[in-house]
């Protein structure tokens, strides 16, 4: 499926996209489905990003999945299209209007070609370790599949976990495991660039009043959506530290973002409105719990949403106005939350005990392009977007952004931006190409 | 119930704060620095509620806080605060806005906002009171006697400044002090008592419950158990006691305490420039203290002066001039201690001597303008507040169960 870097002479696609998620794939397909030669590059093992690990996406209560797995594998299916993931992006060179982006193939000491996805090198490897994907709470081994519906589905070794034992080479019936395979770096040339390499979290240590760090009942949102999927590590919600089932959970939001302390000043936009969905969803799992929602102000401004935040509030989903300045452990795995409720009439100081704590941590950019390719970022350090007319385009001439690389912002938003950027590179080339090429402008556009 | 709102107010506590940098208008409310507080109690809300109030510019309610005074600044809520608003500071400035609303001269404003006003006012006053002191000298005539440090016996201060002369000006001083202080005094618990909770009721303060108050409040500022509760104990990393901050401001408070009653009583039952020897009671009691009060304060100003610590990284020109005046009063006071026990009069000897008694007259007649002036105010914060909690009386619930 993908290349190999004496292909990189032949090939040429239009279009390099930065980053597989909802948005890169997005792009891609549009761009695709003009005709355009498209390369989306992806850091992972697996295309679809973020939203592939999601429970469900507010506020329809659809399955994430189910809206991700069908781009996932359009896009691996389309002519147009071709993906390489284990490959980061290095740098890019723009030179007369062609730009050249310097790819690193990671070894995944397995050949993709070879591979048919069996399985049974990972049944037979006995080095296991926390999965990445499930967050850190299930189990991995050493050479595996990345998730049950990762696309392509194809094994990849870690060499930080395998003994070297040789059990999975044994079994494998392609013989598609090299051991010896090298990390590579190939340069593709192209015309256009969108960079669509989306967010990390900020770290749970971050405030350090918190104690995040040092507790396992204290997660990220993100290890919450794996513990609300249907096909998540424990299959339904237990708290980590000792497997009891929750009966009372918190959301703290704002936790790791709005707060210039921690030098994330800026609103991360999702948190609201996951924190709700989550909390919805909790009441449907753990139908006795009780859901306390701790925020400075709940912001519900999309389509529908102030909607889905009154409906959680019928549920009876508690919600308490005011941020969590401490969080302190106690002995049995509890947390105990001190906050001001600023909505009493008689603002009172309040601790609230819980056995489940979800911080709204920051979203904070996943890559920052401006050390390694001719893109700038803003001070808050995403892609900067100089153009209000044009909010997917960078500083830099041909290179452009979509999603979350350049701003926290919400999936509907993200692809709505994902197909904007994908008409602005299919015009760009346009454009280009009819200034070299007269006849180019005056043909069926921009057959392949 | 209706509000006067001073649109102003905003700018008003932005100018007593340190440097100007003060941003009142960053807070968003989120109750952080309330959370965070280690001596927020229930239902207190501050320091958010008292910013909010600074916000919406509800003066009144705002002098009415003696929450204001229960603050000890450790720093926890301007760390956290997600907008650093810097709600540490704003207390601080509120303090002093306080002072000077409560002063009814208005000089005190003046001197907080104009650093150029503060010292001119502390030069003409030692310009001032030195002239008053050696006004005996011009009267006896100082080229017929040969100079002015000449024709003494050794050691004999007093005769070079008469002692009663001293005196008098200090007795007169302390009686314009004290009805400067009189008036802050009053004006603010008339404002504390006055304040109204939100079902628009006073608090009841019992005057069964005034002694007892007064009592629990004067041991808290003596022992500094309320500042003690600000954390710094508990901290993981916790510094040496002795250089805890609560100590530090601990070591100044008794060490001029110490120094106030070793004058006191000298004043009381010495004669005045009767020769003593060193291991005189209390001319011990004034060294000590005197090395006590300078100790805590050579940590304070190292704090300051290398801004590293949260307390301390910010300073307004009312904090320093306060801090120097009185480290300059005990210098000259300590060194005035060693001259007296000098085999010969010196022109040094006369200088400290003189130097120690106007910076000390400086220090009592600004009392209520700068910031010493939170010697009062916290301490009448603590009583009124003690005061409030106290139930309401015996008497009025048997009324109540008679009917």
């Amino acid at each position: 499926m993908t290349t190999s870097a004496n292909g990189n002479n032949t090939y040429r696609p239009d279009a390099i996209i930065v980053g597989a998620g909802i948005a890169g794939m997005q792009s891609a397909l549009d761009l695709a489905d003009q005709g355009l030669q498209v390369l989306l590059v992806e850091k992972d093992s697996s295309i679809g990003g973020h939203m592939i690990s999601l429970a469900k996406v507010y506020p329809t209560l659809d399955c994430a999945s189910c809206i991700t797995a069908p781009k996932m594998s359009a896009s691996a299916h389309h002519d147009n299209i071709r993906i390489m993931v284990n490959t980061e992006v290095r740098g890019i060179r723009s030179v007369r209007g062609s730009h050249f982006v310097k790819l690193f193939k990671k070894a995944t000491y397995v050949n993709f070609d070879k591979c048919i996805g069996c399985r049974l090198c990972e049944y037979a490897c006995d080095s296991e370790y926390p999965d990445p994907f499930e967050m850190g709470l299930g189990a991995k081994r050493a050479i595996a599949v990345p998730f049950t519906n990762a696309i392509p589905q194809k094994a990849v070794l870690d060499p930080e976990i395998c003994t070297t034992c040789g059990s999975c080479a044994r079994v494998c019936p392609t013989d598609a495991i090299e051991f010896d395979q090298q990390s590579e770096e190939v340069e593709i040339e192209t015309d256009a660039v969108v960079v669509a390499s989306g967010f990390a979290l900020n770290s749970l240590g971050v405030k350090s009043q918190y104690h995040a760090l040092q507790n396992k009942n204290i997660m990220t949102a993100l290890t919450m959506e794996r513990l609300l999927a249907p096909h998540g590590p424990y299959g339904r919600v237990l708290r980590p530290s000792d497997g009891k089932i929750p009966s009372s959970v918190a959301f703290v939001l704002c936790a790791g973002s709005r707060d210039a302390s921690i030098g994330v000043p800026y609103c991360s936009r999702v948190c609201c409105m996951y924190a709700i969905k989550q909390a919805m969803l909790l009441s449907g799992a753990l139908p006795i719990a009780d859901i306390t929602i701790f925020y400075m102000d709940i912001r519900a401004f999309g389509k529908g949403y102030e909607q889905f935040y009154q409906n959680a509030k019928a549920m009876g989903i508690n919600f308490v106005r005011g941020k969590v300045a401490r969080i302190d452990p106690l002995e049995d795995g509890d947390l105990s939350l001190h906050v001001e409720s600023t909505e009493e009439p008689e603002n009172i100081l309040q601790e609230h005990r819980h056995d489940l704590v979800v911080l709204a941590q920051g979203m904070v950019p996943e890559w920052n392009p401006s050390i390694s390719t001719p893109v700038a970022v803003a001070s808050d350090g995403f892609v900067a977007t100089p153009l209000l007319t044009a909010p997917t385009s960078t500083t830099a001439n041909g290179i452009f952004v979509a999603g979350v690389a350049s701003g926290p912002k919400d999936i509907v938003d993200t692809i709505a931006e994902a197909g904007a950027a994908a008409m602005q590179v299919s015009q760009y080339l346009y454009q280009k190409r009819a200034a070299v090429t007269p006849e180019y402008a005056q043909g069926p556009v921009l057959v392949g | 119930m209706a509000h006067a709102i001073d649109v102003k107010m905003m700018e008003k506590i932005k100018k007593h704060g340190a440097g100007g940098e003060l941003d009142v208008s960053a807070c968003f409310n989120c109750g952080n620095c309330t959370a965070v507080c280690p001596l927020a109690e229930d239902s207190a809300g501050f320091p958010r509620r008292i910013m909010r109030m600074a916000q919406l510019g509800m003066e009144k309610e705002l002098l009415a806080q003696e929450d204001l005074w229960r603050c000890y600044a450790c720093g926890e809520c301007t760390k956290t605060c997600p907008r650093e608003a810097d709600p540490m500071q704003f207390m601080a400035a509120a303090r002093s806005y306080a002072i000077s609303r409560y002063d009814p001269t208005g000089l005190s404003g003046l001197m907080y906002r104009s650093p150029v006003f503060n010292i001119f006012v502390f030069l003409v006053l030692s310009g001032f009171f030195s002239v008053l002191l050696l006004w005996h000298q011009g009267q006896r005539g100082m080229a017929s006697n040969g100079g002015m440090f000449s024709g003494y016996g050794s050691t004999q201060l007093f005769r070079f400044i008469p002692g009663e002369w001293v005196h008098s000006i200090g007795i007169a001083l302390f009686i314009v002090v004290g009805l400067a202080l009189a008036f802050g005094f009053f004006s603010m618990t008339a404002r504390v008592m006055g304040k109204k909770n939100q079902a628009g009721e006073r608090r009841p303060f019992p005057i069964s419950a005034l002694i007892p108050s007064v009592y629990s409040a004067v041991m808290d500022a003596l022992n500094h158990s309320r500042f003690r509760q600000c954390g710094e104990d508990e901290a993981p990393d916790a510094k040496p006691l002795l250089q805890r901050s609560w100590f530090v401001h601990g070591a100044i408070m008794w060490g001029f305490l110490a120094m106030l009653l070793a004058t006191t009583l000298d004043y009381l039952f010495k004669p005045i420039g009767s020769p003593v020897p060193p291991w005189y009671p209390m001319r011990i009691m004034g060294l000590v203290g005197g090395l006590v009060c300078l100790y805590g304060l050579s940590i304070a100003i190292g704090r300051r002066i290398s801004a590293k610590e949260t307390p301390y990284e910010k300073s307004s020109f009312g904090d320093w001039f306060f801090l120097l005046l009185l480290t300059a009063t005990v210098l000259t006071g300590l060194a005035t201690l060693i001259v007296v026990y000098m085999p010969h009069p010196t022109t040094f000897g006369y200088v400290t001597f003189m130097s120690h008694i106007v910076l000390a007259m400086d220090l009592i007649v600004l009392l209520p303008l700068t910031k010493f002036a939170h010697v009062v105010y916290r301490t009448l914060a603590l009583v009124l507040h003690e005061w409030a909690k106290a139930p309401a009386s015996e008497p009025a619930v048997a009324v109540a169960t008679h009917q």
